[in-house]
């Protein structure tokens, strides 16, 4: 058993992860390793574009005094491609009253330079995303699967 | 594809909680001719607008389907708020 999986079944018996969660970090590590061993002249294969955004929080803060709390949010990626084609529905007029209100704000930002497909992109660069806060009391994971 | 069920459960402090079940699919189905009567009207607001209606359908379509998979828990001691979309 090699340290990486027992890793996982530690936070698993810890209760840090569930039965799912563990169930998908073995699988990947499975597919890890099995790619690791395979020969180097090998194509490697396409990575999948990730499906999901997953925000997790743990908070075991006894200032409420009501316990753990717990926040687990999984948004599909389409969703969030569909909401950024949104801008691109916006009419120029509107945009650019928007501009000006935030010129005024202070904010230097034009948003009419803001194209659909650069949203996208974004939301395409977010598989690489993974946010790992740990605290005392606190953990915040942000990542995609 | 469409989402095809909802689930909201939720649980107070208390311990008192419900869960519903709601068939989205019939609630598309008794939406729809409410939607087809509307259509030409929300065409006609969004040409006004200078909003191209066809990339707006497109678009709302497309922000319906994403839904489905859509999972939101909330777990603050005893009390639970569960969203699923699927």
């Amino acid at each position: 058993m090699n340290e990486e999986r027992r890793q996982i079944l530690e936070m698993l018996s810890a209760g840090k992860i569930t039965t799912d969660e563990a169930e998908r970090l073995l699988a990947a590590l499975g597919s890890e390793q099995g790619a690791g061993s395979a020969a180097a002249t090998a194509k490697p294969a396409a990575k999948a574009p990730p499906k999901y955004l997953r925000v997790m929080v743990e908070d075991h803060s006894e200032e409420t005094g009501k316990g753990k709390t717990q926040v687990n949010i999984r948004v599909p990626m389409q969703l969030l491609r569909a909401g950024v084609r949104l801008a691109s529905l916006i009419p120029q007029p509107a945009l650019n009253h928007a501009t000006e209100a935030l010129h005024e704000q202070g904010v230097q930002l034009d948003l009419s330079q803001l194209k659909p497909e650069n949203l996208e992109e974004l939301v395409d660069q977010l598989s690489d995303l993974t946010v790992d806060v740990d605290e005392e009391n606190t953990k915040v994971r942000v990542f995609c699967e | 594809m469409i989402p095809l069920m909802l689930v909201v459960s939720f649980r107070t402090y208390k311990g008192r909680g419900l869960r519903l079940w709601i068939p989205l699919f019939l609630v598309w189905l008794l939406l729809l001719p409410l939607v087809l009567v509307l259509l030409p009207l929300a065409f006609l607001a969004l040409a006004f607008l200078r909003v191209n209606p066809l990339r707006a359908v497109q678009t709302g379509w497309q922000l319906l389907t994403g839904l489905k998979g859509t999972h939101i828990e909330i777990q603050d001691g005893n009390a639970l708020l569960l969203v699923r979309i699927f």
